[in-house]
């Protein structure tokens, strides 16, 4: 190794979790990197679900289709910020070696999806 | 058999980065097609502008993924690795999109039950 984990490396974004602790083992920096592109990727498709239940003007009780819209985009906007908190903090529990938490988002997440669901389908029988 | 990882945590961490860059491209010119006959040309330059962030993402995916193996095969850390810049870009692109969704949805949605009445 030509340089230590704690030694003066170049100076890396965001210095809120590369300015503290040692660098971790990099199998689990990367693992924390593709938790990251899952969000995003979560993210992704929850706001393409819901723009195409409006956008393709599907055939469900107007009220209840808009309402399952605007629960799964608002959680497509929400999970960016899970994407990046997440990262941002599992990243410094690494360095510092302390337990990870787990996401804030997942539970909200979850219940939003079923409500959801639950709108479309109620959507589909009163329309 | 990856050098550093039988794991191939780095090949699967660029992929992981290329999959997301195809998700942002695919999303872009679908909605872009979608909203096209709602909102005329603004959706064509928004699915576009979509499209070309995916492009710059699948090559800053490459840049990284070069990165990481560098600094791996000198280091055997990621102390001269990547850092969070393109995760904050990748993060502050999916709010935008977020938000664009949301105003969409709202104004889609309450015109049309609006004017059914």
């Amino acid at each position: 190794m030509s340089d230590s984990p704690t030694g003066p490396g170049p100076r890396r974004f965001p210095r809120s979790v590369y300015g503290t602790g040692t660098e971790p083992d990099p199998r689990f920096s990367l693992a924390n990197e593709r938790t990251f592109l899952a969000w995003i990727r979560t993210s992704l498709a929850l706001l393409a679900a819901g723009v195409a239940l409006e956008g393709l003007d599907l055939a469900l009780q107007p009220g209840l289709r808009l309402a399952a819209s605007v629960v799964l985009v608002l959680l497509g906007v929400l999970a960016p910020v899970q994407a990046w908190r997440g990262w941002a903090r599992d990243e410094r529990a690494m360095r510092r070696g302390v337990p990870l938490a787990s996401p804030t988002l997942a539970s909200p997440l979850t219940a939003g999806v079923g409500l959801a669901g639950l709108l479309v389908l109620l959507g589909l029988l009163l329309r | 058999m990856s050098r550093f990882d039988p794991g191939l945590q780095p090949e699967r961490t660029a992929l992981a980065w290329r999959r997301t860059a195809v998700s942002v491209l695919v999303g872009s010119a679908a909605g872009g097609r979608l909203l096209a006959g709602q909102l005329g040309a603004g959706a064509v330059v928004l699915g576009i502008a979509g499209c070309a962030f995916a492009v710059w993402l699948h090559a800053a995916a490459g840049a990284r993924a070069r990165r990481t193996s560098r600094a791996l095969a000198r280091d055997g850390h990621l102390g001269r690795g990547p850092d969070g810049r393109v995760l904050a870009l990748t993060c502050a692109f999916s709010v935008l999109v977020g938000a664009f969704a949301v105003s969409v949805v709202l104004g889609h949605g309450l015109s049309g039950i609006l004017t059914s009445r």
